[in-house]
């Protein structure tokens, strides 16, 4: 049925949907068919690294072995839902707060916010380059005074204590996306509605009654909006992580995506490494689901 | 506003700022500081200037072809998703189909996959067809993202013209595909070029891909810098000197497209 409407559709519309094919093609080849055959590895034992592993069929035999017998894949999980929950919480204060003094008290907004931005524009690869010179346990900036405020011991490194490690981590992908979230409620803010402020202020609402009743419920779809992307772009956090620690000291900043990098691209263990990979995929296709629905919340809402 | 509270505003920007750009500047500071200065004990701020490390790195250490090899990459992939990828957002805009909302989740779902996810098996098949280590495997890898980026920003841009153009269009003898072509594509232009630098930027920052596709000839710059970090005796001018070479760009680029940002990076839910 579905079929011979989208048949006379063409029809009657001209070549028009036509124009989907090359786009569909590319994805099709390029992303759902790779994706298809790394399904049909995770059901083998193909190893790039052990003789006689060359892709025989073993069932969910990977499947068990991650559910049953990798706790480092369980405990780079936990990692990354912390890393995830810490930045993007720290990152949605910071980031509206600051939206809302640009937003308030700043009038050339433009030339500011342009300069705000850089970290996130940086490469990440670059980001962690930077950070790693600063925080160099011999002659990192930060780390000399740190040092000499006290806050820091003259033999700790900040990236070589386990203890602080993570929180380290965290406060460089804090460095970098906190812009991001002031551009994106800035322009939540510029889009809202005057009147409803207009009405509160006649009504003699103080500002934080103002803030609370109005400025909140209206920029609703926007919250939903940045935690959801940035709860699924920390999801995936590699580069960074990956210049400034590499997952070490031991595997205190393993995140989920570099430990699968570690299985497939460090031990080549293909097979096993397709289930971790997969797994990462489908918590991401999870999120995209619920953050789908969120935009079109957006779009059916205050932002237009 | 009351004159102390905009003091307090003020300073708090004034720290915000220093914050987000101290990184950076010291970056740019190390790459003309001799040895010498990088590694003091104690941070040094006014140096004499050195230029030895660019040519060092770039020229004695062939670093340059990376630099190349970064601006075909990102290039090639932008003209290529912006190619494939307008007229499909075309489609989205102007048509109406069965399903057209849910293939447009798919693309969606392809510029939310995790790297690490789509590059295993992209290694697998460019293994089986024989473009590991060619700047293809990496231009198409990085299509597949920009291309629903492209779709996402452009859906946007042409829907914000109005259809009373298209009928004018139509009432004029133009085609559909010539009024694609000789009527919304130049209205669209200020957003395809906005979403242009935003592929580029996107490619040229972009390092998973390219570090498991390619090793070798044809290394992009991202992939190139952490070659040059070694757990002992890393050369920190030369780094910064690449690093800045690859950031300088982007930033200059950033006020460029700053206006299309918030469109491009929240997948047009929300207009700047």
């Amino acid at each position: 049925m579905n079929l011979s409407r989208w048949g006379s559709g063409i029809l009657d519309r001209g070549v028009g949907p036509l124009f989907l094919v090359p786009a569909l093609l590319l994805l099709v080849v390029l992303l759902v068919g790779p994706f298809l055959y790394m399904v049909g590895v995770s059901f083998t034992d193909l190893s790039f690294a052990l003789p006689g592993h060359d892709g025989n069929f073993v069932g969910f035999e990977n499947y068990r072995r991650l559910m049953r017998e990798d706790p480092v894949f369980w405990q780079s999980f936990g990692t990354t839902l912390v890393f995830v929950s810490s930045v993007v919480s720290v990152e949605f204060g910071l980031g509206f707060a600051l939206a809302l003094l640009l937003f308030h008290h700043v009038q050339r907004r433009r030339f500011v916010l342009t300069l705000l931005l850089i970290p996130m524009m940086l490469a990440p690869v670059a980001v962690g380059l930077m950070w790693k010179l600063m925080l160099h346990g011999e002659f990192g900036m930060l780390t000399h005074y740190l040092r000499e405020l006290g806050l820091l011991g003259p033999q700790t490194a900040l990236l070589g204590n386990h203890d602080l490690v993570l929180p380290t981590v965290m406060l460089v992908d804090v460095w970098e996306w906190t812009p991001f979230v002031t551009l994106v409620f800035l322009a939540g803010l510029l889009s809202l509605p005057r009147e409803p402020f207009e009405a509160a202020v006649m009504d003699g609402a103080r500002p934080w009654q103002v803030f609370r009743d109005i400025t909140v419920p209206l920029l609703r779809p926007i919250i939903a909006l940045v935690l959801l992307l940035r709860g699924i772009d920390a999801f995936k956090e590699f580069d960074k992580v990956f210049i400034l620690t590499g997952g070490g000291p031991g595997t205190a900043t393993e995140l989920i995506s570099i430990y699968a990098w570690r299985v497939n691209f460090r031990n080549w263990d293909l097979g096993y490494g397709a289930v971790c990979a997969f797994m990462v995929y489908l918590v991401v296709l999870i999120l995209c689901a619920v953050s789908y629905k969120a935009i079109y919340w957006t779009e059916g809402r205050a932002v237009k | 506003m009351r004159k102390p509270w905009r003091m307090v505003a003020l300073a708090t920007l004034v720290v915000v700022l220093v914050i987000a750009l101290t990184p950076y500047l010291w970056l740019l500071m190390t790459s003309f500081k001799t040895r010498l200065d990088a590694l003091a004990d104690a941070p040094v701020w006014l140096f004499t200037p050195t230029l030895e490390h660019y040519p060092m790195v770039f020229l004695d250490k062939g670093y340059l072809p990376l630099v190349g090899n970064s601006l075909i990459v990102a290039g090639v992939t932008t003209a290529l998703s912006l190619a494939i990828g307008v007229p499909a957002a075309y489609v989205f805009a102007r048509h109406d189909f069965a399903g057209k909302e849910d293939l447009f989740f798919f693309f969606l779902t392809t510029r939310m996959a995790p790297p690490i996810s789509v590059v295993v098996p992209m290694f697998l098949f460019f293994g089986y067809v024989g473009l590991i280590d060619t700047r293809t495997s990496v231009i198409l890898a990085h299509s597949t993202f920009n291309l629903s980026l492209v779709v996402w920003m452009m859906r946007g841009f042409f829907a914000d013209i109005p259809r009373e153009i298209d009928e004018a269009a139509q009432m004029d003898g133009h085609t559909r595909t010539g009024m694609f072509l000789r009527v919304l594509l130049p209205l669209a232009a200020p957003g395809m070029a906005a979403t242009a630098v935003l592929c580029f930027i996107l490619s040229w920052n972009e390092f998973l891909y390219a570090l498991i596709l390619v090793a070798f000839e044809s290394r992009t710059l991202t992939v190139g810098i952490p070659g040059l970090v070694t757990p002992h005796g890393t050369l920190w001018g030369q780094v910064a000197a690449v690093a800045v070479v690859a950031t300088l760009p982007i930033i200059v680029f950033t006020f460029l497209v700053q206006r299309h940002l918030v469109r491009g990076l929240t997948f047009g839910a929300v207009k700047g």
